[in-house]
């Protein structure tokens, strides 16, 4: 198979995802037995405000012609109105979208250091003490909900040495500086939580690398250790990483639900939180399927790094 | 991803060698997790305070002797609350991934063993399932069950299944497709039997480890789904002494009494840590390489 018709079949298998992820998605919350108007609006409404609800989000059409009405309007770029503010989505979700970006840059910021330094220690000092604190340590992290790890930050820095806001609040007035103080215990928590699964994973295969024919040579041929290390074993150790760190993306995504929530941060998890609150179909919808895009382009980007850089899948 | 199958057959004499002989990682989380379960069996019986009764002391208060997780707004004694919570999580989390275990089993040793189209289209349908973050498609379907369910423990269970069964199903299949090529699913296929007993009779009993292992993972997992649901309001019903719904509750006092917060937290921590030790030490058994990767 030619590396391009195998980038296709990945290409054309992500967009087929897609499509079926927004059919459960509309499947779940529209088709579902049971009134829509009455699910958002409970039991107690009036018929009155029903019939209003349901003219509102074009409920008497057939479910199919709905269905295509709407995936048409996102294929435009027109998520429609939202209920609660009728206000346009997209004027909606772009500052939200911003604000998570953001939080999510400077988490991989974080992250980046986070993961390779205990890994580099680990895979260095192979099966010594400071290679087991190091696992027990990731295990004990492992196990810690991501609500809880951001209430200890908050507890740490906020009420112990109070030296971060333990409310996030900014908007578009807020200074560059205010930004970066409301983000750091956010950006920290969400970089822990997915450096955890990364140190595992790149610790095993720089030691699988380190084993390899190709390190011993270096090796013998007299090359310092943090060389052999540095430049020799850990650009291979990191193609396997690629696919944690899409994976990490795909966290990343609820993570912001949680860790917005415990530090009020006004980003895409707030507000997909706040939607399904009030129940606001249209933003839920639009909200879900932006979530499973990234997720999906994170995954098809992963795959074609893993393609591109193997050179054993790049013959044909 | 969470994990990759090495090997097929079951190795189950290892589950019979002695306590010492167990790895360190197994004997601590098996004592972890035995603590508790003996707290979410007796727990409702020694409480100091009953879980919602009031007034217990002075509101906001925090650690003491009396009241070591400290009071809350209500005047709630937490530590009572959390305790008897205890057996909440462990039935909600359990349950919820025992039934994604059977259904995800089934859809995937089933798609493993059929093949052809009828597979490709599952996973398709699966791969989709797992591209919603897991807690997005968790707080969609309890909104989409409507607000008349909200709150329900048997619509947190079964979300928990709808969860886990596609990506114990996407394990399972993974299994069936190495299993089948084996000598005995021939057989078994020749001897004219049908599809359903060749899963049940011959892709069940070798797919056991891979299975018991994926219980084992999920339900380390578990509690924390459970408690971030309770932490965003999706959970159980207020009064219920959920641990996240505790930390949510109590988030206000964080300044002045931060272990009415920390109390429930690290009860739900321990718990997961004796779970994940406990599986690291299972999988170790069993031969298995656990990546605990996949949140």
């Amino acid at each position: 198979m030619t590396i391009v018709r195998m980038l296709g079949t990945r290409i054309l298998l992500s967009i087929l995802t897609l499509v079926l992820v927004s059919i459960i998605i509309f499947g779940l919350l529209e088709v579902l037995p049971g009134d829509v108007a009455t699910r958002i609006l409970g039991r107690d409404a009036t018929p009155e405000a029903l019939a209003l609800l349901r003219a509102k989000l074009h409920l008497n059409d057939p479910t199919i012609v709905r269905y295509f009405n709407w995936l048409g309007g996102i294929l435009r770029g027109d998520f429609g109105v939202a209920l609660t503010s009728s206000r346009p989505i997209t004027d909606i979700l772009a500052p939200r979208l911003f604000n998570t970006v953001l939080l999510s840059l400077y988490a991989f910021v974080i992250y980046i250091p986070l993961s390779l330094i205990p890994a580099l220690i680990q895979a260095s000092r192979r099966d010594q003490e400071v290679d087991h604190v190091i696992s027990i340590v990731n295990l004990v992290f492992l196990s810690i909900p991501d609500f809880l790890l951001g209430t200890l930050l908050l507890v740490a820095f906020c009420v112990a040495i109070p030296i971060l806001p333990a409310v996030s609040m900014v908007d578009e007035s807020s200074s560059a500086l205010q930004y970066l103080r409301a983000m750091t215990l956010p950006a920290i928590t969400l970089a822990i939580a997915m450096a955890i699964a990364a140190v595992r994973m790149l610790r095993d295969n720089l030691i699988e690398v380190l084993d390899s024919d190709y390190v011993r040579m270096a090796e013998l041929k007299g090359l310092p250790p943090r060389a052999v290390l540095l430049r020799h074993a850990l650009p291979n150790a990191l193609v396997p990483t690629l696919n944690v760190t899409a994976i990490n993306l795909g966290y990343l995504i609820g993570g912001v639900v949680i860790v917005e929530k415990v530090f009020s941060y006004p980003g895409f998890g707030r507000l997909l939180v706040d939607s399904l609150q009030y129940r606001d179909i249209p933003l839920i919808e639009a909200s879900v399927i932006i979530a499973a895009a990234v997720y999906v382009g994170a995954n098809l980007l992963a795959d074609l790094g893993a393609i591109l850089l193997n050179p054993r899948l790049r013959n044909g | 991803m969470a994990m990759t199958a090495t090997a097929t057959t079951a190795r189950w004499s290892a589950l019979r060698r002695s306590w010492p002989a167990m790895p360190m990682s197994l004997r601590i989380g098996a004592v972890i997790l035995l603590i508790h379960f003996i707290i979410a069996a007796t727990g409702p019986f020694w409480i100091p305070y009953g879980p919602s009764q009031i007034g217990t002391g002075p509101p906001l208060s925090g650690m003491s002797w009396a009241h070591p997780f400290g009071i809350d707004q209500l005047g709630r004694d937490v530590f009572s609350r959390v305790i008897y919570g205890a057996h909440i999580v462990i039935f909600l989390s359990l349950s919820g991934t025992f039934i994604g275990l059977v259904i995800g089993a089934i859809v995937g040793l089933f798609s493993g063993y059929v093949g052809g189209w009828t597979d490709d289209i599952l996973q398709r349908f699966l791969e989709a399932l797992i591209s919603i973050p897991f807690l997005v498609l968790a707080l969609i379907a309890i909104v989409a069950a409507g607000p008349a369910y909200s709150g329900n423990p048997i619509l947190l269970v079964l979300v928990i299944a709808l969860i886990y069964a596609p990506r114990i199903a996407r394990m399972a299949r993974a299994a069936a497709l190495d299993i089948v090529m084996r000598d005995f699913v021939t057989v078994a296929k020749l001897r004219g039997e049908s599809a359903w007993s060749v899963v049940r009779r011959e892709l069940l009993p070798n797919a056991t480890s891979v299975l018991l292992v994926e219980f084992a993972l999920r339900a380390g997992y578990a509690p924390v789904l459970v408690g971030s649901l309770g932490f965003l309001g999706f959970g159980v019903r207020p009064p219920t002494p959920e641990w996240g719904l505790i930390m949510s509750e109590n988030r206000s006092l964080i300044t002045f009494a931060p272990i009415t917060v920390l109390g429930p937290g690290l009860m739900l921590a321990s718990l997961v840590v004796g779970l994940n030790l406990f599986t690291e030490g299972l999988s170790r058994i069993l031969g298995r390489t656990v990546r605990l990767v996949d949140k």
